[in-house]
């Protein structure tokens, strides 16, 4: 060994020794790329919506690992089928969190599956849960994305009976917590805006003959109504509300037709059809249509349909990356701290982050055969009250 | 719901009020229309369940790919009355090689023909899923607008359905009892040794039997396509609402499936009117529920 070898030695050896166990795991830890859960509807009556999903996780994370992941860790998604009931979506979970060392999860399913994870998680894992819902998750280390029927109804009723002079209001729903939340926050906004309901019902969902609700929104004189029927329930209801010519005099807002179900639905019976949410595929900003570009370049003209649900995995890790950033680590202790006031931009516009859920700007868009056109953007959109 | 909500949903007939008039000719007219369906729906199942004992779990697929049939010829810019010719024999091939392979060696053992169409009923969803994708598809309105019918505004494509599976029905309940295909059939279903006996090829005539059935389910797929949701899980929908109109009903005859198409659709339009949805799904279950309990062989059975 020679004078300089020794010299470089001795000083590798005291580097060494005065560097932190800390830093040194921080170092091994930077090597080992970050996991997170993408759980997804891949079977049963929303897997539909799972090619859409998937197409927008793997966008999402490739160009966060083009921008270096996520606290300077490669993102790697596991994806998992949570398309059946929640004790199946519980174990597809905990093999990812315990099996596979997930950090994170993004969900786009059932509030049903929500509650099982949220009881499954307590708190221990950073959870974003991204589909439009009925509101009041509150959970420790829950963010909820999606739209609340706040949301989607606050800004809507009243502009719709201004500007469409709609009056009385129908409300028809599947069976089940969403319709009847969405319902019960409707009724205030209806009754505000100097409206009143005519007729409220909810249909199991085996239901698939409407003609009797058909007669009875013509009976009662409705010039308007309120479809919180779900997928297959809504394609069918909407296309015999048009058969029996119901749709040149009464207008239908939906909080849950988005492009698969409008594809459904069907141009010739689309008319006077309005829907809200904060995402559409053909919104007119900047960031919606490079997004839309985006994905039509990479998965080709015959890729799952974009559609809100979809998209909201994408601005599910765009907020993980946010969040995480923000709070320096992903431990939902950290997390939890600084979450409020965490902003984030995706194709639906600038999100912010309050109360575990964020404001946003809602589109209302009416149906032009089997597109939607955007006619009008709310701003910044609170979520309402869901905390407490 | 308010109570006054579920009050004026009842169909109370006040003369002076033309609202209440209307409704009731509303309901009159769809359950004419619900029953024309049933029968148009379940006779594929009617022939291949009553006449076969084949408990055919893929009945609503077949159904489906006969909406398919009509999506297809929508797509290919053809007419859309060559959706029927095409349904016909879309499902009748289908049918034709599904006899021949599977089902021809499960007659008279009923819970194996089950779990076979059960996981046939598996196959042509998950092909038609490969090959159209999962997504509906909407098949366009054949004749749309409404007609008045006494002054109701009714859509005028049901009303032509409507007239169809009348003549088709009366057609076809002439034939079976005048014909010596009929007298044949009927002598294969009360005993086929005997039949088999005096020269009647009971082979053939069971395999003929089979995609008759499964082709008028394909038919009924095609003209339904332009009124409901298209897609490889609407066969569902068919399967149930058929088992029930059968066990009310009865297996065998014509009658049967006609009287068991009018029971079932009246009991879900007159409980659906009178309260709800949700009532008039009970209330089909319930009655469905006390035929097999209390009368297994429906109002109108062979046996």
């Amino acid at each position: 060994m020679n004078r300089r070898d020794a010299l470089q030695l001795t000083l590798a050896a005291g580097l060494l020794s005065g560097i932190s166990p800390q830093i040194l795991g921080s170092i091994a830890r930077a090597a080992t790329p970050l996991k997170i859960g993408v759980l997804i509807p891949m079977s049963g009556p929303g897997g539909l919506f799972g090619p859409s999903c998937r197409n927008c996780t793997e966008m999402a994370i490739d160009e966060i690992n083009a921008m270096g992941g996520i606290l300077g860790r490669r993102v790697e998604p596991e994806f998992a089928d949570v398309g059946g009931p929640p004790s199946d979506a519980t174990q597809a979970a905990v093999k990812l969190w315990k099996g596979q060392n997930v950090e994170a999860f993004i969900g786009m399913h059932d509030s049903a599956v929500r509650r099982a994870l949220t009881d499954l998680f307590r708190g221990q894992v950073p959870y974003v849960y991204t589909p439009v819902y009925e509101g009041g998750e509150c959970s420790a280390g829950t963010y909820v994305l999606g739209e609340t029927p706040t949301q989607q109804l606050e800004p809507v009723i009243p502009w719709l009976a201004a500007e469409r002079n709609v009056r009385q209001w129908y409300l028809i729903g599947n069976d089940y917590n969403w319709p009847r939340d969405t319902n019960a926050v409707a009724k205030g906004y209806i009754a505000a805006a100097g409206g009143s309901v005519v007729g409220e019902e909810y249909l199991p969902f085996t239901v698939d003959n409407f003609d009797s609700n058909l007669a009875k929104i013509k009976q009662t004189g409705a010039d308007a109504v309120l479809v919180t029927l779900v997928g297959g329930a809504s394609v069918g209801f909407n296309r015999a509300f048009a058969s029996f010519g119901l749709s040149g005099g009464v207008l239908r807002l939906g909080t849950l037709i988005e492009e698969n179900t409008l594809a459904g639905i069907g141009a010739d019976n689309s008319a006077n059809l309005y829907a809200s949410a904060g995402y559409f595929a053909n919104i007119g900003t900047e960031a919606a249509k490079a997004f839309r570009n985006a994905y039509a370049a990479r998965f080709g003209a015959d890729a799952a349909v974009l559609n809100s649900l979809g998209e909201s995995c994408y601005e599910g890790l765009k907020f993980l990356h946010a969040l995480a950033e923000r709070a320096g680590s992903l431990s939902t202790d950290d997390t939890d701290q600084v979450a409020d006031g965490t902003v984030f931009e995706g194709p639906r516009g600038r999100a912010t982050m309050n109360d575990r859920h964020v404001s946003k700007d809602i589109y209302l868009a009416e149906a032009d055969g089997v597109e939607f056109r955007v006619i009008k953007t709310f701003m910044s959109v609170g979520a309402g009250r869901n905390c407490g | 719901m308010p109570a006054e909500i579920a009050d004026e949903g009842t169909f109370r007939v006040r003369i002076e009020d033309g609202r209440h008039v209307d409704l009731l000719g509303t309901y009159v007219l769809n359950q004419l229309y619900i029953t024309a369906i049933l029968v148009l729906v379940v006779l594929g199942l009617a022939v291949v369940f009553g006449w076969l004992g084949v408990m055919n779990m893929a009945h609503g697929e077949f159904v489906m790919l006969g909406a398919y049939c009509a999506y297809m010829v929508q797509e290919a810019g053809w007419h859309p009355l060559l959706s029927l010719p095409l349904a016909v024999v879309v499902t009748g091939t289908v049918g034709l090689a599904v006899e021949g392979s599977i089902i021809r060696h499960l007659y008279r053992r009923p819970f194996d023909t089950f779990l076979a169409t059960w996981g046939l009923a598996l196959l042509l969803r998950e092909g038609v899923e490969v090959i159209f994708g999962r997504g509906y598809k909407s098949v366009d309105q054949v004749l749309p607008g409404t007609v008045d019918v006494l002054g109701i505004p009714y859509p005028a494509y049901r009303l032509v359905l409507f007239s169809a599976v009348v003549l088709a029905f009366v057609g076809l309940f002439l034939f079976y009892r005048a014909s010596t295909l009929g007298a044949r059939i009927k002598a294969m279903v009360t005993n086929p040794v005997l039949a088999e006996a005096v020269g009647i090829n009971t082979t053939r005539l069971a395999q003929w039997t089979f995609v008759f059935g499964v082709s008028t389910a394909g038919l009924a797929g095609a003209l339904l396509a332009p009124l409901v949701r298209v897609e490889p899980f609407m066969g569902l929908d068919y399967l149930l609402s058929s088992f029930f109109v059968l066990i009310v009903g009865g297996l065998g005859t014509l009658e049967g499936l006609l009287i068991g198409s009018a029971v079932i659709g009246g009991v879900d339009t007159v409980a659906s009117a009178i309260l709800d949805k949700s009532a008039g799904y009970i209330a089909v279950l319930t009655v469905s529920i006390f035929f097999l309990w209390l009368r297994p062989h429906g109002l109108y059975s062979r046996r």
